[in-house]
């Protein structure tokens, strides 16, 4: 546990032990990919994150598994069997010189090995320990199951996303994709594993972070919570837009190419910005009656929203490709998105111009292949992709012998017998 | 004795205005640390307008329910930085202060004089995190986000909704929140690094970019297999995989069925639950659960692929099983068997039903001297040496201004009446809250 190094991330020199499927695997990420020595314990042989597609070349294989590549950068990889008494004792080594220990095995599950936080704080009082589970180590829900689909319904996500009746008539509550109930927990445990770090840093003692996915997604819905507590609102779902306690007028709308813009009027129709509108949109010679001067009548406004917003507004965004209006409504100043899918992002001039995009190199398949790089620019010691994911044990050799000093005569036994 | 907090004896000068820079110093407000808010009365969109102030209560600067809970374990220091005294104060501020947050778009700060350069040449390990919307470096750094257009621009709104439709998108600023999370990581990143080194930083975080890692496997899948989602069956609605459409992996795990939403009794808005099944035990599970319906033992469900290919039946049938159940009774029901299940909650189910959440203590009454008590939200943590919780409610505009200009900085009270007349505390032409009166004596 050596002091952090200048020219690595943030968290150069600090060692962290992952136990992780799919729930803690991108808080590893992170805490890799900002500089920490991340060891990802695998049992021998069967990672289920391995078995997630979409696949290399759509072959099937653990170590073509695109999802795992993506959540496991930056981290070594060692096998290991928890379950028989060689491997306990090795896991017991490995935590006594550890700073962080991140797992999300269900509630007691280690402790019933002999592998609780109490039991390894014995050996390593600055041991900062995170449990990350669906529920948190207490509770009625505790041992209950969960999938992303679960935590954004149980967490209130899904009841705020849908579509106008208008739209789509019964349309059930949509729970948005992309396994973001993980990314959730996987935010608020690096913050509780990073405020632990920082108490660590000026007290030089550990603790044990408990932390729920359930409960991270249920804080993420912005003032849901807020509207029924003050008000006792029941919000409505709308299409590509926030939920309301009445109808709002749209935000999204079709462009010429078949895409879509969300296009908000900040602030709401008023005098000024209905001014600026007509005068954007005069540039196109799509401006219609807007610059009518009876338009700086707020009550004028009023009486002729669907007007502007559905007619004026709408017929613009149609005669355009959604890129050109995103770009032309942000370089006069109004906050305008082009809805575009993740491909579309590696065209983006912006991104290019940041160097978001990484190369990140597969030496066993000879290639290398474009990564999205870091969420934030660390100007001082930086976020950035080291390695690609661990093949499977790849660093056994490395940590059992190099760090542990086993022989490997030792390692051979302790792969015969299923430990490694 | 009082638990000691992980944050204690840190400071932080927060800029940040509306929801994502104001739900990053919240975190680091409920860890311990002091957080001195400055705050303008003219223009504080956080806290007008307001759509959460309770029926019958006066709208204004201190009754938004929303800033309320956004704004909890913090202080209230009105200023105008952009007069030569508030300038100075706020530089006499952060060489005190171990952190700077803001969520303006880029270079405003600089253009006050206050970019990195200066915050550091007054502290020189100052923690300056910036949260603007699209960054402080690219062609695209000056471009002006909420969260709908960061989710829009970053593929994120591209994932939510049923084929074939129009995006159903996110129904609230998911990005504002999760832009508030990368705020406070980076910032508590930050600092653990300024403690081990002693160097300082600026940490440039933004709304939009922090989006776009969010699509990580749907991006590999096109850098890698040149595979696009603007394809038949994505995004699959609340399934896995959409029936009659290529078997593709859809990002959200997994290729299952059954995985969907389904109503439940009495078919109120809100009466959904998902099930989910990962294995055929777990399908074997939920027949039984069922009660051995006959149309559940036909072969072709038996197996994984024989559910996804069927899943329009497949549903079909479980909700006919699903409308007599209420989605609590459902839950129980089907957990108790193994099997994956959860109730749709809506925000009145988290905070009255969910007995989840109740045990873990999520939402706890804080008193507010204008809104009164109010359930506030709790932190998704629990750590045993340095509990993290909210302390105090959110400040009244103004409320701290005598207390850190005074007790911190050393002003005289003649400074502060003085700034008070001259518009450095307070605009000269509106009037002043009694309390504000009151503060000054």
């Amino acid at each position: 546990m050596s002091g952090a190094d200048a020219n690595g991330g943030p968290l150069a020199g600090l060692r962290v032990l992952e136990l992780a499927d799919e729930k803690g695997q991108f808080c590893g990420k992170l805490l890799g990919d900002l500089g920490a020595d991340v060891v990802k314990i695998e049992p021998p042989g069967d990672e289920p994150c391995r078995h997630v597609g979409p696949f290399l070349d759509d072959r099937p294989h653990p170590e073509r598994s695109l999802s795992f590549w993506y959540y496991n950068t930056s981290k070594r990889g060692i096998t290991l069997n928890l379950t028989t008494a060689d491997g306990r004792a090795l896991f017991r080594r490995l935590a006594a010189g550890a700073d962080v220990i991140l797992e999300t095995f269900r509630p007691g599950y280690l402790a019933s090995l002999g592998l609780g936080y109490e039991a390894l704080r014995a050996d390593n009082p600055a041991l900062v320990m995170c449990a990350l589970t669906p529920f948190g180590q207490t509770g009625p829900w505790r041992d209950y199951l969960s999938a992303d689909l679960l935590h954004m319904a149980a967490g209130g996500l899904m009841a705020s996303c849908g579509y106008d009746d208008a739209d789509v008539p019964n349309a059930p509550p949509i729970a948005p994709g992309g396994g973001n109930a993980w990314h959730m927990g996987g935010h608020y445990a690096y913050m509780g594993i990073m405020a632990a770090l920082v108490y660590r840093s000026v007290s030089g003692q550990g603790q044990y972070v408990d932390t729920s996915i359930h409960e991270a997604c249920a804080l993420t819905t912005e003032s849901a919570v807020a509207n029924y507590v003050y008000r006792g609102e029941v919000l409505r779902r709308q299409t590509g837009r926030h939920h309301a306690a009445a109808p709002t007028p749209p935000t999204q709308f079709p462009a010429k190419d078949g895409k879509y813009v969300t296009a908000l009027i900040s602030g709401g129709l008023n005098p000024r910005n209905v001014k600026a509108l007509a005068e954007f949109l005069d540039v196109y010679g799509m401006a219609e009656d807007l610059r009518d001067p009876k338009y700086q009548d707020p009550k004028v406004i009023a009486a002729n929203t669907a007007h502007i917003i559905d007619g004026v507004l709408r017929r613009f965004i149609a005669s355009l490709p959604a890129e050109e209006v995103y770009h032309a409504a942000q370089e006069r100043g109004f906050t305008w998105g082009a809805v575009r899918a993740p491909e579309d992002l590696l065209d983006d001039a912006h991104l290019a111009d940041r160097g978001f995009w990484k190369q990140v190199e597969h030496p066993e398949l000879g290639r290398s292949f474009t990564y999205p790089g870091e969420a934030a620019i660390f100007n001082g010691s930086p976020w950035r992709i080291s390695r690609r994911a661990p093949l499977i044990g790849e660093h056994n050799d490395e940590i059992y012998y190099g760090e542990l000093g086993l022989s490997r005569a030792e390692l051979g036994v302790l792969a015969e017998n299923g430990v490694i | 004795m009082a638990q000691p907090r992980a944050l204690d004896g840190i400071r932080v000068v927060d800029f940040s205005w509306v929801r994502a820079g104001p739900w990053a110093t919240r975190w680091l407000g409920a860890l311990g640390a002091e957080i001195i808010k400055i705050e303008w009365p003219d223009n504080e969109r956080g806290r007008l307008p307001s759509s959460t102030t309770p029926q019958g209560m006066e709208v204004n600067l201190n009754t938004s329910g929303n800033f309320n809970d956004t704004n909890v374990n913090k202080k209230s220091l009105t200023l105008n930085v952009r007069t030569p005294k508030g300038l100075e104060i706020v530089r006499r501020l952060v060489g005190v202060s171990d952190i700077v947050i803001e969520n303006f778009s880029s270079r405003v700060l600089r253009k006050w004089g206050l970019g990195y350069e200066e915050l550091r040449s007054i502290k020189p390990d100052i923690v300056y995190v910036s949260m603007s919307g699209y960054g402080h470096t690219g062609r695209n750094h000056h471009y002006t986000t909420f969260g709908p257009v960061a989710q829009a621009a970053s593929g994120l709104t591209h994932l939510s909704g049923l084929p074939g439709q129009p995006p159903a998108g996110w129904g609230w600023s998911y990005m504002d929140d999760t832009g508030g999370m990368y705020g406070a990581m980076c910032a508590l990143t930050g600092l653990y690094y300024r403690n081990m080194t002693g160097q300082g930083q600026h940490i440039d975080q933004s709304q939009m970019v922090s989006s776009v890692p969010l699509n990580g496997p749907a991006l590999l899948d096109f850098t890698v297999n040149g595979r696009g989602s603007r394809r038949a069956g994505f995004p699959p609605g609340n399934r896995a995989h959409w029936p009659g459409t290529p078997l593709l992996n859809n990002y959200r795990g997994p290729t299952v069925a059954p995985h969907n939403a389904y109503r439940t009794h009495p078919g109120d808005y809100n009466d959904w639950a998902v099930i989910v099944c990962h294995t055929d035990g777990e399908w074997r599970a939920l027949v039984g659960a069922m009660g051995e319906p006959d149309w559940a033992r036909a072969e072709k469900f038996a197996t994984a692929g024989g559910r996804l290919e069927h899943q329009e039946e497949l549903d079909a049938n479980i909700e006919r099983w699903s409308m007599t159940l209420g989605k609590y009774e459902l839950t129980e029901r089907c957990q108790a068997a193994g099997i994956r299940a959860m109730p749709v909650q809506s925000a009145e189910d988290r905070v009255e039903h969910d007995p989840q959440l109740r045990h873990r203590e999520m939402y706890s009454p804080l008193a507010h001297p204008a809104l009164g008590a109010h359930k506030a939200q709790n932190a998704p943590f629990k750590l045993s040496a340095t509990p993290a919780f909210n302390h105090a409610a959110s400040p009244m505009i103004g409320e701290h201004t005598r207390e850190i200009v005074e007790g911190l900085l050393g002003y005289s009270s003649a400074d502060l009446r003085a700034g008070f007349e001259d518009g450095t505390f307070w605009p000269a032409t509106r009037a002043r809250f009694a309390y504000l009166e009151e503060m000054l004596g």
